[in-house]
Order: C-alpha cells, then sequence, then structure tokens
C-alpha cells in the first residue's frame, strides 16, 4: 500500500484505540476469514474471463488462499460481481446474494457492475450492481487488470481486518 | 461481382412477387411487400443454378412510418448472396413465418418480434427471447422511451419458469 494509505491508517489506528476495542478473538476470526476469501463463481460477462485469467499461474490469486471459487454460493463468502448485471438477472443475482452465509462480501468488478458502463443507458441493464446486493469494493476498469482485481480483494482484506480503520479514512474528498 | 445468373434469377423472381431489385452493398436486395415475403424466400431457395439455400440472418429495421423484416440469404455451396427486405405496416404488424422453411428462423423470429413487436403467424412459439415474458414495449423501435435510471435500478420480481 502506498505512503500516504499508511500513514492514514496509522492515524485511524490511533483514533481507533480510542474508541473501538477489537477483541482477540474477532481478531483471530478476522485472521482467518481474510486469508481466505472463496469466491463464489458469478462472472457475468467478459470481466469474467479477467477473473478467470487472475487465478491463472501468472497473477496466482492462489498465492493470498483466494484460488477456491466455489459453486455453490452456500460455501462461498466473497461474490465477486464480475461483469454487466442485467434487468433479467437482477432477481437471481440477488438470490445467489442472499444464499451466502454471514459473514459475506462483495466486490463489483468491473464498470458495468460498478455504474452500469458503457451500458448505462441501455433499456436492458441495471446501472450499477449496488442497487441490488450492497457493494464492499468498487473495483474500476473495463475490464479490469488482473493486478487491479487482486488490489481490490487486497482492499477488501483492510476493510475487514480494520473496520473502523476502514470506516474513519476518508476515500477522495 | 453478382453473377449474371443471379442477376437474371432475381429478376424473374422480382416479376412473379411484384418486388423491386437494387444492388446496395455488392448485395441484390429484393423488396417485397409482405404478403409475398414466403413466395419470395421459397424461389430464392430454389434458385436453378445458384439457389440460396442458407438463411444467413433475419432482422427487423424501423424506417419511421413503416417496419421491414430483411432475410439475409446466402449458400453453402456457391457464392451466391441475396437479400430480400419485406415491408410490413407498423399499426399492426404481421407477416408469415419462415420457420417452415428453415427451421433456424425460430430463434431470429423471436428476436424481431422481442425488438420490433412483428408478429409471425404460423410460428410455433412466438415470445420474447432476450427481455422478460411481462416486459412491456419493443425497444428496437424509435419511439421508444428508456427508462430512467432510478426505473431500472428497481428490482424487478421473477416469475418461475422465465
Amino acid at each position: 500500500m502506498d505512503v500516504k494509505k499508511e500513514k492514514e491508517l496509522r492515524d485511524a489506528e490511533a483514533m481507533e484505540q480510542k474508541n473501538i476495542l477489537i477483541t482477540s478473538v474477532d481478531k483471530f476470526l478476522n485472521w482467518g476469514r481474510v486469508h481466505s476469501f472463496w469466491p463464489v463463481s458469478f462472472g457475468l460477462a467478459c470481466c469474467a474471463i479477467e477473473m478467470a485469467s487472475t487465478g491463472d499461474p501468472r497473477y496466482d490469486i492462489s498465492r493470498f488462499g483466494y484460488e477456491y471459487f466455489q459453486a455453490s454460493p452456500r460455501n462461498a463468502d466473497l461474490m465477486i460481481v464480475a461483469g454487466t448485471l442485467t434487468r433479467k438477472m437482477a432477481p437471481i443475482a440477488r438470490r445467489i446474494y442472499d444464499q451466502m452465509a454471514e459473514p459475506k462480501w462483495v466486490i463489483a468488478m468491473g464498470n458495468c457492475a460498478c455504474a452500469g458502463g458503457p451500458f448505462a443507458d441501455s433499456y436492458a441493464v441495471v446501472p450499477g450492481a449496488d442497487s441490488i446486493v450492497p457493494v464492499d469494493v468498487y473495483v474500476p476498469g473495463c475490464p479490469p487488470r488482473p493486478e487491479s482485481l487482486l488490489f481490490g480483494m487486497l482492499q477488501l482484506k483492510q476493510k475487514v481486518q480494520n473496520p473502523a480503520k476502514a470506516r474513519l479514512i476518508k476515500h477522495g474528498k | 461481382m453478382v453473377s449474371d445468373v443471379l442477376r437474371a434469377r432475381v429478376g424473374e423472381l422480382a416479376a412473379r412477387v411484384y418486388g423491386e431489385v437494387e444492388e446496395c452493398l455488392g448485395v441484390l436486395e429484393l423488396t417485397v411487400n409482405y404478403p409475398d415475403a414466403i413466395a419470395a424466400l421459397t424461389g430464392a431457395k430454389n434458385f436453378a443454378e445458384v439457389p440460396c439455400d442458407f438463411l444467413h440472418d433475419l432482422c427487423g429495421m424501423d424506417l419511421g412510418d413503416h417496419l421491414e423484416v430483411v432475410y439475409q440469404l446466402s449458400s453453402l455451396r456457391g457464392p451466391q448472396r441475396l437479400r430480400i427486405v419485406a415491408r410490413v405496416e407498423r399499426d399492426n404488424p404481421m407477416i408469415d413465418s419462415a420457420t417452415h422453411i428453415w427451421k433456424g428462423a425460430d430463434f431470429l423470429e423471436r428476436e424481431a418480434f422481442d425488438m420490433f413487436g412483428i408478429k409471425f403467424s404460423g410460428h410455433p412459439n412466438l415470445k420474447r427471447i432476450y427481455m422478460w415474458d411481462d416486459f412491456e414495449g419493443y425497444p428496437m423501435r424509435k419511439d421508444y422511451v428508456i427508462e430512467s435510471h432510478e426505473q431500472r435500478a428497481v428490482m424487478r420480481v421473477r416469475k418461475e419458469g422465465e
């Protein structure tokens, strides 16, 4: 992570220690969760190809522990919405999300899942997956490079490990 | 580079089905009215030396005051290509289905129905193919108004069996 972010995190940590106490049990559970986000395979369109190539040996999602793409949402804890969410698919996406067990997180991968992308004004597209499922991390790009998706997953890791800090960091302006 | 044999055959067919022939983008184009569309298609499929027996594509078009169904014909046995354009009324768009000539027209006609509202009589299963079954409106028509961001961001209730 870059230097500015590190400084922000340190300031937030100092603030956190005054406000919130994470118990050591929570810390241990978060350590387990964060080193094994198992995504449910929810590749909808072209971003699915980039998600697959993130799992390939060159960009290797496995070195973080995230390589086990689950076929069933009941076994997964992360939903990467990779691709255009059409209005016909929206109830199914919600159903998959509802079938996952807590704790669960969502990454919106690609411009289409973030805000509709090139098809934002289409009659058939939901402009952004965040009106259907609650998104934790947005990874922009068309498609985002595998390194971008990995950065997004590491951001999610930071968010889960330090929930208070993630709330306190000012994102952008 | 349209061969003379094909040009002659299309000319004969045009006389039979009261159509007009012109050459557009290197391909002969035969424009007919919707009652004669099936006759034109069967005629083209049964041309003597240059049968256009492969339905390459079928699509709808909206030209403001009327709709059109465009059949792109080609052949796996020769270089011949033909485009047949059938004019369809806008108020009650009906045309006979080509499924008994080519089975592949099935899904293509469903797409034309879904996007333009053109009804194909004699089609075995004419229902929407891209949009969901209860969708109102025909999106590819020029006068279709796309719903606002707020309306599209709402998740609809899904019917069983869609």
